[in-house]
This record gives C-alpha cells, structure tokens and sequence, in this order.
C-alpha cells in the first residue's frame, strides 16, 4: 500500500539513499578495477577503477549536497534535520547541525578523503595510482556501507542520514504514519530538536571539519604504504608521502588543539585538558603520524632505514583513527568517560571494518605469495570465529597473528640495512626520537583502552581467579575481576609517564638538526649549543623564582627546561645555520611551536591557583586529607576577599538560553589601621599601637604595632574584627559566569575568562540557583531544622539570629505567657540583629499532657519564622525550624576561579607549530617539483 | 647488536615497566562490602543515585559536601558523602564512579566521576510518545 504523504520530500529520501548506494556499489567496482589494474595498468581494468572513482566521488558529494539543501530548507520530517537543527539557530550553526551527528560525520570525513584523492589524481600519481586509489576504493566502500541504512531483521547495516522520522524504528506502526497529512497535523514537525546547546558554539563551527581533515589527511600516507608492499617498492612511496604527511600533522595538531580551546573556553572542566578518551584518541594517531611523517624524512635522505617501523608508524596512524571512531562511536566505552558513548547499533561493522584494515596492512608485511594467503585464510577463519563462538578469543588470536605477521615480515621479508648510521647522525637521533613519541603514544592508547582490555580479560577471569588463590598476587584478583579503569589522578596515570618522555623526545628536537644526516657530525656540536643552552637555563631559573616549585616537581622541571632549550636552540639554528632563510626554516618553526606548546601546557597546568579554595578553612570538617575545598559561596552583596582580589556577587540576570551571574572584581590595597583598634587572629587579640599600613603578613606587623591581650574585656571582644592584610579598592572589572539553561541536557556551567598577557582567571559556577526557589503565597520558604546551643547563631538573609539564653517558664511567667498552670515550657530567648534595629524575643518548647504544643514566632517584619519542635535537655539543645521569607532572602552562588599562568603560550604555540609544519610541506613541494618535475 | 636495536628493546622494556604500573596503580574496583571490609584503603565503587532519597547539598553549610545514596552493583545502597560541589547533572547521571575510603563507618568520596547524557549522545526520541493521539 503506497500513500502519498502530503508536502514530504520523500523523493529526497529516495534520491539521498540511492546516491549513497551507488557510492557504496561504485566504491566497490573502482576497487576491484584498481585491484586488477595493478599487474595490467594499460588494461580496461584501470577505466572501470577510474570510472569507479569517478561516480563514487559524484555521489558521494551530492548525497552531502543534498543533506544541506534539506538543513537550508529546514525539512523536519528527515530524523537527522529534526534531531540536530531548529528554527532558531543562524546559518553558522546551521552549517555546524551537518556534522551534529555521527552519519554526518562519516559524510565529512569521507569527503575531505575525496577531496584528497581528487588531488592526489591530479598529481601525475604515476605507478602508485592503481595500488593507491584501490585502497582508497576499500576504504570508501567500508565507510559508505555504514551510511546505507538497510535493516535485515534486527540487524541493522549502516545509519541512514535520510532515513524519515516516520520510518524510524521507534515509530514503525504508530496510526499518524499512515496519515498522508501528518506533516501539517502533528505540531512536532514545525520545528526541530536543534542542536545540543553545548554544542552552539563557534567552535562548532571550525573544530570538527578541521579534525576531520586531519583525520582523513592519515589515510594518503596509509594508502601510499599499502601500495609501496603491494609494488615490493619501499622508496617511491616513502618520497612522495612526506608531503601528505606533514600536511595531516599541521592540520590533525590544529584540529586537536582546537578541541581543547573549545574545551577551555565553553566547557566547564577546568581546563583545556582532561585526558578524556575523546581527546586522547585524536591525539593518539597525531604522535604516531609526527614519528611516521620523521622515519619518512630519514628515509629520504637514507633510503632504506628502518623500513619496517617506517611501515608500521605511516600504516599505524591511519588504523589508529579508525581504532578511535570504533571507540568512540561503538558504545564500548561507557564506563569509563564522563561523556557518555552510545552504541549507534554498527559496532560489529566497525569492528569489521577496523579489523579488515589491519589485516590487509599486516598480511602484506609478510613476503609475498603463499604466506599471505594462508595469513589471510587464518585471519578469515578467526573471523567467522568471531561471529560464531567466542568474540574476545577469537580477536586476540587475530591480533596475536598480526603481531606474528609483523615479526616474520621484519625479519624474512622487509629490507634491513646493512651498515648502521653512525652514532651522531641525523638520522639515528630523528628515529630514537619517533620511537619515544610512539612509546608516549602506546602509553595513552593502553590507558585508553582499558574498557577494550577488560572485554579481552573475561574469558580469562576464571584462570586468574585460581592464579590468585594459589599466589595471592594481587594483580591476579585484578585482572579477574576485567574491570580495570584509568586512575583518576593525571600525575601518576599520565604525566608520571609522559612528562620522562615528553623530556627526552623534545631534548632530542633541540639538538638533532645540527647533524647531518649519514656522517659523523657530533665534532663541535656542544659549542654550536651552548648559546641555546646558557639561554634556556636562565630563563629556567627566571622561571623557578617567578613559580614556586617543589623539589618532587624535578620532572617537570626539566621537561620546562627541555622545552625552552628546544625553542631556543631552533631559534639559534635559524639565525646560524639557516641564516634567516625563511623558506627552509619550517621544521625549526615548528619544533619551536610544538615545544611552546608543551611548556604553555605543563605550566600552566601544574601551577594552576585555584584562588577560590579556602585556605583558611574549616579544618574540622570531615577528614582533612579529603576534603576539597576549592570553591567559594559568595552572597549576593557580599565583597571578600579572594586570591589578589576581592569579589562581589552582584546580580543575576536571564540573556536568552543564559542565566549570567555577574561578579565584580576589585583591586585589593592594604588596609589600614589605627592605634587603638582591636583584631582578632588565629584566635588571638591584639590591640593596635600605632597607625600604619598593613604588611602582607601579619608577623612582620606584630612586633612594631600590635600588642598581645592576655585577657580581653567584653568590648574588646565585642569589637574584634578579624585581621586582613587589604580591604577592597578600586573596580578592576567584571566577569559573567553563566549557567545555560538546557532543557535537552540539564543546565550545564560555562566559564568565563579574564585574559591576561601572562596568565588567564578562569571562573565557574559550581552551583547557582537559575530562578527564585520556592515558597508559599506569602513568600515563606521550606523550613531549615538547625540543633542550637546558647550562643549559637545563624545567618538569615541579612540579619543574624543568635540564640542568647534558656530558661524554663516559671509558674509566675505562664499566665503571661498564655500556659496552663500543669503545662511544662522552656523558653529559647533570641536576638536578632542586623539589617533593622535589635529585636529580643522568646520562642517556647512546650509540653502539655505529655504532647507537644508547637509555638511558632513570626517576626513578619524582618521576615523570620521561628519554632521549637524539641528540647534535649541533657545537650541543652533546642531542636529548631527557621523559616525565611522570599523578601530578605540573600541569593548566593558556589563559584571556582583558577588562575592558569602563561596559558597564552600554549595557543601561541599552536599556532607557530601549524604555520611551520605547512611552510615545511610547501618547501617540500617546490624542492620536489624542482627535482622531478613530472611527478609532484 | 646493532644500536638501534638496543634502542628498541630499552624502549619495550621501559613500555613493559610502564604498564605493569598501570595495573599496580589505578584504583581498584570494588562493591560497598569490600571498601567497608577494609576501611581506609582507597577504592573505586561504581553504581547508579538512589533517586528514592533525596541528593542532599547545602552551600550555606559546606560548599565542598554532597551527600547521597547510592546502589552498587550488588544493589546495596548506603548513603555516601562526596567532598565537592554538588556536580552539574548528577541526578540525570546514568551511572555513577566514586573514588573514596571508609572513615569511621561512612563512604567519603574525593573524586567522582558521572556518565551522563552528554554531547556525544544521541538524544532520546520521545516523539513516538507525544505523537500517538495527535
């Protein structure tokens, strides 16, 4: 039965669906054009490939054009549109609404791929381009199979980016979808879900299309690789692949930092940093790229140098971004991120997928012919295994296998020179060098993965289990129990590690240009550093005295040092080597950048003050080790003091999707005191001797001006304050941090910064109410029990209720009180104070007939509520219910504020290390077309 | 034995090294029964808020405590303290880590980590819901 359903685009449907078919069937074709074309180039093989290409590329681009076309012309009745654009958002974030979705951001990737490829074509491809573009051609039709959207059963195949709303699984049968009308009926299409508010942010807008690109910039150098062990040609493909490299670490380096600028800016972690397996798993395949894209560059100069991890970091790199879309898009995850991965339901396709590429790249490690096959017939069986018995054993057997490919094609298949390098060469430092970043990048994938090993330790559980009972090692009972999680303290999960590393691998950036490559070059190499050296050592030291350091910091210390030595011994090696050309001074640009980066990162992180902690503060609560105090309650009106300012919550006012809480910062002076004044400090007073200005330490003060009271009198007490070195001064300026108001995802904090040249105040709401609470019609709010003893008192609004007295109601006092003469009553008398003149009153816990009478004082003009509802008479505690009203309510609000000093680096950084990597790609560019001038 | 080699085997020794760290340092993941077993050693205990009681902060008492119950995996819910501000969405969190100790006979938290309907999830479509009698 067909209905023909009014004012749907439903020939869009149909149109995006068959595009995306045919770009999955072309894809298909092109590969196994290209595949046969590469033993018969001059064949019809490599038409049907090129042709192949050609139509995927075609629709490929118009299933993405035609998405848009339904973003602009806000069609609703499309799931994907509906769940990720609205009415409201402007034309940036329409934009952005494409790749709010995982089909659209397979969409994305797949065509900055194409746009790659399309290049690659038009750059005299030569020999390479049959092995390379069928490659491509696999990979296409792997990641176009995930958009088809074809269900066989309850298995589904694919995400449909056109799939219909009234055709999603969720809605199959409902009675509207057989209405032909039900676009005007059902009020929910008239507009969409939008996009997540979190994600209305310019970033949005740039940091994922950038990311992409870096990610699908990795699968040329891959491809290139594959084609060179196909050919048995280990020298071609290394040569041209540099640039494409190089390219994928420039932008792939900018995207990730991108991210962390988003996160810094409009995400409340604290900062740009949280080793989240999101990040980690973009940053993973960039260090594998950095230390393939190097091994690369030796090889140019050296042709045939560790071929073998040459192979194994270019062909990691890419396998490494599928690794990470596979675990961040496949739900596996879950408990270990605070984002939240949701199964989109093709895990096993990208499970396949994932394991499909490693194998091809391993079995074409071994040496060709009957190996390979048998390779691929085993790795074939495991995964039918997978399918059919045990998932976890079967794919680490394969896993197993490929570790063995790899063995046996380094030591049987894959040429290994003959003479090493000297020990002073270019070359042996740049590859020591690439294989520490790829020791730093293993450490953070294995982190990473922990959520994956667990699933690998479970059929194992039982054998550790007995392990443990017959050793009693620990480790044993761990990996049982398979559900080992990264730690939670960054400094022993991560930086333990990774600053040693970091340390070395950025030593190695300082010196290693100064070789040269294939001769002895270490003659004279300490004098042509020592300049850089003396330089970094004093702005370390400069460094050590403006930021406190510990002596457990050493690591850190060095590593700061290391970075400064980098970026001065690149700079020197520009003025002295280079001589100020520019043209060839890319890579030193962008060592220079990479190590601001590290040191921008390092500092800022481990000197981070956060200037909201309470350092005075209440000791006794909880345990000391634990507690946390590192935010602040402000009250509205109040002014305190808070790291070099004092701050002042002002107001709080609703700017669209925004509840903004302004916060006033003021310059701190010293305060000022008078002979005669008495202070209080650490529970002492003292009385002022002489007028002056207060020091920042009160023992530097203590001995000139101030002198001790043993024993203090009543109006002494009455008028300590308590001691401060300053008192607000002049406004310095105001910053809003805002709660957004998200109805989808709960209201989530977002920062707000003041920038400085040297140092950034970053501040957040912990917890801010977003709208007045709730009371009665007469504005009283929820009563609060309090337990009070005599001098106890409590804050209300802005006045003070202390309890002065108690005394039990004498037979004389009853009448007065209106009691009974059998009834038995104790009077609780309170003070109230502040904010209108003194008020003493007496509130009654009274018992007649052994039941409780309740006695509630309302002092309606100050808006307080006071009742007994219990009497200890053992603690002479009353229990107590305080009620305030709406009008003398004093709003508050939690907030965090973290200086992070020379943050600024750290972005100045990026941007020196993505402007010296592309500078180095186009030099290369010029110096290869100069050379060879067909084949750029 | 060539020098490169040499580098390589340091570096698989130091990644070996690095590793076993990894097993001996992080936190162990465990029930209430066992972190009340053994009071003072920290733990990892996962599990959901007990929405049947209420997530109990109070600013104007302490700014750094949260109070709340929470089910572990075996379903035992006890009432746990965790020395922070009351996170942003925790009672739409789906499931909740804590890294604390047992002090005197109460779980105290430092550190919490939530799984939360965030960014990267897919919202949940309840249009089948509010569109069935249109």
């Amino acid at each position: 039965m067909d209905i023909a359903y009014i004012g749907e685009w439903t020939w869009a449907a149909s149109l995006g669906r068959l595009l995306l078919a045919v770009a999955f069937a072309s894809a298909l074709a092109s590969t196994i054009g290209y595949v046969a074309a590469v033993k018969r180039p001059q064949s019809s093989w490599m038409q049907l490939g090129r042709w192949g290409f050609r139509i995927h590329a075609g629709s490929s681009f118009g299933a993405s054009a035609l998405l848009y076309l339904l973003i602009f012309c806000h069609r609703y009745e499309f799931q994907y549109i509906w769940k990720h654009l609205n009415d409201a958002m402007p034309v940036g974030f329409m934009v952005s609404s494409f790749w709010g979705g995982q089909e659209g951001g397979f969409l994305i990737w797949m065509s900055w791929m194409l746009v790659l490829a399309l290049l690659f074509l038009r750059r005299n491809p030569g020999p390479l381009e049959a092995p390379v573009m069928a490659v491509h051609g696999g990979v296409f039709a792997g990641l176009s199979s995930m958009l088809l959207g074809l269900y066989f059963g309850d298995f589904q195949f694919g995400l449909d980016p056109f799939l219909l709303l009234r055709e999603a699984p969720q809605n199959m049968g409902l009675p509207w979808t057989f209405n032909p009308d039900y676009l005007a009926l059902i009020p929910q299409f008239a507009d969409g879900q939008g996009l997540n508010p979190l994600l209305q942010n310019y970033w949005m807008v740039i940091h994922p299309p950038t990311l992409f690109l870096g990610f699908a910039s990795t699968l040329m150098p891959f491809t290139m690789a594959v084609a060179g062990l196909w050919l048995g040609d280990h020298t071609t493909w290394m040569r041209r692949a540099i640039t494409w490299a190089f390219f994928g670490v420039a932008i792939l380096g900018a995207g990730i930092l991108m991210g962390g600028a988003w996160a810094y800016e409009a995400l409340s972690f604290g900062g740009f940093w949280a080793w989240d397996p999101v990040e980690n798993s973009s940053l993973v395949p960039w260090l594998v790229l950095v230390a393939g894209a190097h091994l690369l560059l030796i090889n140019r100069n050296k042709p045939g140098t560790a071929i073998t991890a040459t192979y194994l970091m270019v062909g990691l790199s890419f396998l490494l971004v599928v690794y990470s879309t596979f675990l961040t898009k496949s739900g596996i995850l879950g408990d270990t991120s605070v984002h939240s991965f949701v199964d989109s339901g093709i895990l096993p396709q990208l499970l396949a997928f994932l394991l499909g590429c490693c194998a091809l790249f391993t079995a074409l490690l071994l040496p060709p012919g009957r190996e390979r096959w048998a390779f691929a017939a085993m790795q074939l069986v495991l995964a039918l295994g997978v399918t059919m018995s045990n998932p976890a054993v079967c794919i680490l057997l394969m896993l197993a296998l490929m570790t063995a490919a790899v063995l046996r094609g380094h030591l049987a298949h894959l040429p290994r020179p003959e003479k090493e390098s000297p020990l002073w060469t270019r070359e042996f430092w740049m590859f020591v060098g690439g294989m520490l970043i790829f020791a730093s990048a293993v450490h953070i994938t294995f982190q990473t993965s922990l959520p994956v090993l667990n699933h690998f330790l479970a059929p194992f559980s039982s054998l550790f289990d007995r392990l443990f009972e017959a050793t009693g090692w620990p480790l044993a009972r761990k990996l049982a129990e398979h559900d080992l999680a990264p730690g939670t303290d960054f400094d022993a999960t991560y930086h333990a590690i990774q600053v040693p590393l970091a340390f070395l691998f950025i030593g190695i950036t300082g010196f290693a240009q100064y070789l040269r490559y294939r001769k002895d070059s270490g003659k004279g190499l300490f004098m042509k550093l020592l300049r850089s050296l003396l330089t970094a050592t004093v702005l370390t030291g400069a460094f050590l005295l403006a930021y406190d350091f510990e002596a457990w910091e050493a690591p850190r210390v060095a590593l700061l040092l290391a970075c400064l030595w980098s970026a001065a011994a690149n700079a020197d090696y520009v003025i002295q080597v280079l001589r100020g050309q520019w043209n060839h001074a890319g890579a030193s640009l962008s060592h220079i950048g990479f190590a601001l980066v590290i040191f921008g990162a390092v500092l800022s992180t481990a000197k981070k003050d956060i200037i909201s902690a309470n350092r005075f503060g209440d000791l006794s609560m909880l345990n000391e080790s634990l507690s946390n105090e590192e935010d602040l309650l402000l009250l509205q009106g109040d002014t305190i003091a808070m790291g070099p300012y004092y701050v002042c919550y002002r107001e709080r006012r609703q700017e669209g999707i925004h509840a903004k809480f302004a916060v006033d910062y003021f310059e701190t002076v010293p305060e000022s005191y008078e002979a005669g004044q008495v202070v209080g400090k650490d529970g002492f007073l003292f009385q002022c001797s002489s007028d002056h200005t207060a020091s920042p330490h009160f023992t530097s003060d203590m001995e000139d001006h101030w002198t001790f009271i043993p024993i203090a009198n009543d109006r002494q007490q009455r008028q300590a304050k308590p001691w401060s070195a300053g008192r607000p001064g002049p406004f310095a300026f105001a910053l809003d941090p805002r709660i957004q108001l998200n109805e989808q995802m709960g209201n989530a904090p977002e920062p707000d910064t003041k920038r400085y040249w040297n140092r950034d105040l970053y501040t957040h709401i912990k917890w801010g109410r977003v709208s007045d609470p709730e009371a009665d019609e007469d504005g009283w709010m929820d009563g609060r029990k309090h337990d009070l003893m005599r001098k106890d008192s409590l804050v209300i609004g802005k006045s003070i209720l202390a309890l002065d007295s108690i005394s039990a109601v004498t037979m004389e006092q009853k009448p007065a009180f209106g009691l009974l003469d059998k009834d038995l009553a104790v009077a609780a008398h309170f003070r109230l104070t502040g904010n209108g003149p003194d008020t003493n009153f007496a509130a009654l816990y009274i018992v007649r007939d052994s039941l409780l009478i309740p006695d509630m004082v309302t002092l309606n003009g100050r808006g307080v509520k006071v009742r007994i509802d219990g009497f200890r008479p053992a603690e002479a505690t009353f229990e107590t219910v305080v009620w305030e009203n709406l009008s003398i309510r004093r709003d508050f609000i939690v907030m965090q504020a973290i200086v992070f000093p020379q943050i600024n680096l750290l972005w100045l950084g990026c941007l020196i290390m993505t402007a010296g990597a592309l500078m180095a790609v186009r030099q290369r560019k010029r110096t290869e077309s100069r050379r060879n001038p067909k084949a750029t | 034995m060539s020098r490169t080699n040499i580098v390589v085997i340091l570096l698989v020794a130091v990644l070996m090294g690095t590793l076993f760290s990894v097993f001996t340092t992080n936190s162990e993941s465990v029930v209430f029964a066992r972190a009340f077993a053994e009071p003072g050693v920290e733990f990892k205990v996962s599990g959901t808020l007990e929405p049947d009681h209420p997530v109990v902060y109070d600013p104007e008492v302490a700014v750094a405590r949260t109070r709340f119950h929470m089910r572990d995996k075996d379903g035992e819910v006890r009432e746990v303290i965790l020395n922070k501000a009351k996170p942003t969405g925790l009672e739409q969190s789906e499931s909740i880590d804590l890294y604390g100790r047992v002090i005197d006979g109460q779980f105290i938290a430092g550190e919490m980590l939530m799984k939360c309907p965030s960014k990267y999830n897919e919202q949940s479509h309840s249009l089948a819901e509010a569109t069935e009698a249109p």
